[in-house]
C-alpha cells in the first residue's frame, strides 16, 4: 500500500498512529477508528482512502471489489455535500441561474443550460454531478404536489 | 414495542426561504440515475411516504431514452390538485447504497423547486428499507435490513 499524508498543522503523534493504522489494521477497522476520532473517512471507487480535515490518501487501501462493498455501507460525503452546498447558497444561485438547469459538483456550479439534454451532453465526464433546475418564478416552500 | 435498528442517518437539509427568516427543513435524498448515455447523475428527491410511486419532473424523459415524456403507461394519480394523468416507466436507481429497479412516473405538474427534482415514493423502493422519521431532530433513519 502506498500512502501519503499532508497537513497544514503539526499532527505529530496522530500522524504516526495513522501510518501504523493504514499498514497494519483491517481496512474496516481502520475506517471505524477514523470515524471514532472524527476524521470522516471516505473510500473512493478506485479503492483509495480519503480523510477529511487533513488531506490523507492511501492508494490501494482495499481492492476495487471490496471498495464496492464498503461504499454500499458508508455514506459518500461528497454527494451530500453538493446538496448541502446548494441549499446554503440558494439565494445567490437563484440570482445567477434563474430559469436554467445547473450541474453542481464538489461545491461549485460546473455548467448550466436552458435545456436538460444540452446540459447532460456537456457534463458527461463528471461522475454523479447533482442536477437541478432553478426556477425563475417565486418558490412556494409549503407544497402539495400538483398545481 | 419492538426495537428497531438503523445503519444510516440522513440529515434533513436546512434553508431559509427569506433572509433571517425561519429555517425550513426538508427530508431530501440523493438518488443516482444512470442516463441513456451511461453516465450517472445525482438527483435530489423529496422523501415522501405519501407518494405511491417515485416521481420525476417530466423533463427527465430524455435520460430514460424516451422521445417524449408521455409515451409510457398512462396512469391516473390523485393529488391535492385533483386527479392527474402521469406516465409510468421502469428504471434503475441507486438509493441509500442499493441498486433498485423500480417503477417511476413522469409528471409535468410537479411544483418547481430547486432542491428536489421529484419524489421518492413507496412502490418497490420502500420494500428494500426500513425508515424512522424524526421531525424534531431533522433526521431520517434508514436500515437496509428491515
Amino acid at each position: 500500500m502506498k500512502y501519503s499524508i499532508r497537513s497544514h498543522q503539526d499532527i505529530g503523534e496522530v500522524r504516526a498512529n495513522l501510518k501504523a493504522m493504514l499498514t497494519s489494521a483491517n481496512p474496516e477497522e481502520t475506517l471505524e477508528m477514523l470515524d471514532k476520532i472524527g476524521l470522516e473517512p471516505f473510500v473512493t471507487e478506485e479503492g483509495g482512502l480519503l480523510v477529511r480535515i487533513w488531506t490523507i490518501a492511501a492508494e490501494d487501501f482495499v481492492p476495487r471489489e471490496q471498495a464496492a462493498i464498503i461504499r454500499t455501507k458508508r455514506a459518500t460525503p461528497e454527494q451530500s455535500d453538493d446538496l448541502d452546498w446548494l441549499s446554503k447558497n440558494l439565494a445567490v444561485i437563484r440570482e445567477q441561474y434563474a430559469g436554467k438547469w445547473i450541474a453542481v459538483y464538489e461545491g461549485a456550479v460546473i455548467d448550466h443550460a436552458p435545456a436538460l439534454p444540452e446540459l447532460l451532453d456537456r457534463i458527461s465526464k463528471f461522475d454523479r454531478p447533482l442536477i437541478t433546475f432553478i426556477p425563475a418564478e417565486p418558490i412556494t416552500w409549503t407544497f402539495t404536489y400538483a398545481q | 414495542m419492538p426495537n428497531k435498528n438503523f445503519e444510516q442517518v440522513v440529515r434533513f437539509y436546512e434553508l431559509q426561504s427569506v433572509p433571517a427568516g425561519p429555517s425550513i427543513w426538508l427530508p431530501l435524498v440523493d438518488v443516482t440515475l444512470i442516463t441513456q448515455a451511461g453516465s450517472r447523475i445525482n438527483l435530489p428527491l423529496l422523501f415522501d411516504t405519501g407518494a405511491s410511486v417515485t416521481t420525476l419532473r417530466a423533463e427527465f424523459y430524455s435520460i430514460l431514452g424516451l422521445q417524449s415524456w408521455d409515451q409510457g403507461q398512462k396512469v391516473q394519480t390523485s393529488t391535492a390538485g385533483g386527479v392527474k394523468d402521469v406516465y409510468q416507466y421502469v428504471t434503475t436507481l441507486e438509493v441509500f447504497g442499493k441498486t433498485i429497479t423500480c417503477p417511476i412516473q413522469l409528471n409535468d405538474q410537479l411544483p418547481s423547486n430547486p432542491l428536489f427534482m421529484g419524489l421518492l415514493g413507496r412502490d418497490t423502493v420502500f420494500n428494500e428499507f426500513g425508515f424512522g422519521f424524526w421531525e424534531n431532530t431533522h433526521e431520517l433513519y434508514v436500515t437496509e435490513n428491515p
